[in-house]
């Protein structure tokens, strides 16, 4: 395989965007990319879009199509790339393997979802409809209710208490406030979502044992970037950030055909086929994006990740060792807690963070010196999941 | 009683739900058809107030029940009071409205 840059990075603030198309959102944040990568009038060969769900959210399919013809990109090959929460992920692969087989040299990845057009329990229902037909979602199965089966066995077995979830949600929070393109800016306390005692009134429970502050919003937005092979990038002078290494793995459909659902065997497998190609190990990473739909998810991901032993992040997080000056800085966006979750754009926006911060470009929440950064995408409730290494040219 | 049909591969006799073409255990393309038992233990649950447009209530109670027979299988636990690993008896009932049409699943009491 042959080395392929993310030469350009670019997205719209995420957020409730009630005059804006979904296609107006996936233009604007592919032209940024664009620009950012001072592609001019360059042909960008191939097109592929991570999107869930416009047909159900939107009345609106073959969103790649209307794409190309929108930014004239025209005669462009378009896909449009669908694997639930894990699509914009899954939209930076085909790329990724289209430049890195030869085949192609200049290649647009753009996600996004427009979530907002429907009202919030038909929004729950459109994400409800990733899971299983008759095992899962006849019950009245949502998300967060999955989450929240999980975390109650993720809890249980490793100890782990509501005050460390909220240690999440305030870190991510924070983060976000640093962040002009995340979607929920508000800095919450530990007082005003676990320990007062109307705290229940800001946090009212969700699907027991998560709250409001334990699960992300439901946004509007897109994030794009622009691949090529090193050739060209050198060509157009940008900073060299590789995409050093893809993994992609997949589990049972339903949690409870898992031997141990608290394993999350589909995050482990992707993390370590990245970590495999790019030739490095969990410790060498300097900046991490993982998958926080849930606060439970950044904590288990970060284990099955490698990054902490199994029950020992909860602790990490509480010691301030996620933070942005901290050892391991994780989600330093917001994540998908504060920055917001539309879900075809999120695979996307991680990639675009983590470009921005291995070029130095992050503003306010940059992470010191970050040479190898590392993305987790995690689709369905864990049953497909995509890991990317970004390196920095040295 | 009307209940989900699982089932059990006929060479290694995992027990699966929902159905698979092949086993998840030994790859074998022949199962037996089962049943839930009578009993099962609660696996997991949550109690869900923010539910999918449809479902006009709050403080739903969804698990994962684990039978005796080694099956596992999501549904309603009709317990105000659910704790991990506590014994249930298994149902069925309406589970969902979908378009005026009733759909039923399984339930637990």
């Amino acid at each position: 395989m042959r080395p392929v840059v993310v030469s350009g990075a670019g997205m719209i603030p995420f957020e409730r965007r009630d005059e804006d198309s979904l296609v107006d959102m996936l233009a604007a944040a592919s032209l940024h990319a664009m620009d950012d990568a001072r592609l001019g009038d360059r042909p960008v060969e191939a097109v592929y879009v991570g999107n869930m769900a416009s047909g159900l959210f939107n009345h609106q399919v073959s969103v790649a199509s209307s794409l190309v013809d929108r930014l004239n990109l025209l005669p462009a090959a378009a896909d449009r790339v669908e694997n639930g929460p894990a699509s914009g992920g899954s939209a930076i692969k085909n790329g990724l393997l289209a430049i890195a087989s030869g085949y192609y040299d200049v290649v647009l990845v753009a996600g996004g979802e427009k979530m907002r057009e429907v009202i919030g329990p038909r929004s729950t229902d459109i994400v409800a409809a990733m899971t299983h037909p008759e095992a899962e979602y006849i019950y009245g199965v949502t998300l967060p209710a999955m989450a929240g089966m999980f975390a109650r066995l993720y809890m249980d077995k490793y100890g782990i208490t509501r005050e460390h979830l909220a240690h999440v949600s305030i870190k991510n929070q924070q983060n976000g406030l640093l962040n002009p393109y995340a979607h929920i800016q508000m800095n919450i306390t530990m007082e005003g979502i676990l320990t007062h005692p109307q705290s229940h009134i800001n946090n009212p429970v969700v699907a027991d044992p998560l709250h409001l502050y334990d699960c992300c919003p439901v946004s509007d937005g897109a994030a794009a970037v622009l691949l090529t092979s090193l050739d060209v990038a050198q060509e157009l002078k940008v900073p060299i950030v590789e995409i050093a290494g893809f993994g992609q793995a997949t589990d049972t459909q339903t949690l409870q055909e898992r031997s141990d659902p608290t394993d999350l065997k589909a995050v482990s497998l992707a993390a370590q086929n990245a970590f495999a190609m790019a030739g490095i190990q969990p410790e060498d990473i300097n900046v991490a994006e993982l998958h926080d739909a849930f606060t439970i998810l950044e904590i288990a991901e970060s284990e099955h990740v490698g990054f902490f032993e199994k029950g020992e992040a909860a602790k990490a997080v509480k010691n301030g060792e996620t933070r942005i000056d901290g050892k391991l800085p994780i989600n330093p966006s917001g994540g998908l807690k504060a920055r917001g979750h539309p879900v075809g754009a999120t695979g996307v926006a991680q990639v675009v963070e983590l470009v921005w911060q291995l070029r130095g470009e992050a503003g306010e929440r940059q992470v010191k010196d970050a040479a190898n950064g590392f993305s987790l995408n995690f689709g369905g409730f864990g049953n497909n999941v995509l890991a990317f290494v970004l390196r920095r040219e040295a | 009683m009307k209940t989900i049909t699982a089932f059990k591969c006929t060479n290694c006799g995992h027990a699966m739900y929902p159905r698979h073409e092949r086993c998840l255990n030994c790859n074998n393309r022949e199962f037996e058809e089962i049943e839930p038992t009578e009993k099962g233990k609660l696996l997991t649950y949550t109690i869900v107030n923010e539910l999918p447009w449809g479902i006009d209530e709050r403080g739903r109670v969804i698990g994962v029940v684990e039978f005796e027979n080694g099956l596992r299988a999501l549904g309603l636990v009709e317990s105000d009071e659910p704790k991990l690993g506590m014994e249930l008896t298994t149902s069925w009932g309406v589970v969902r409205v979908i378009g005026g049409v009733k759909t039923y699943g399984l339930t637990f009491t």
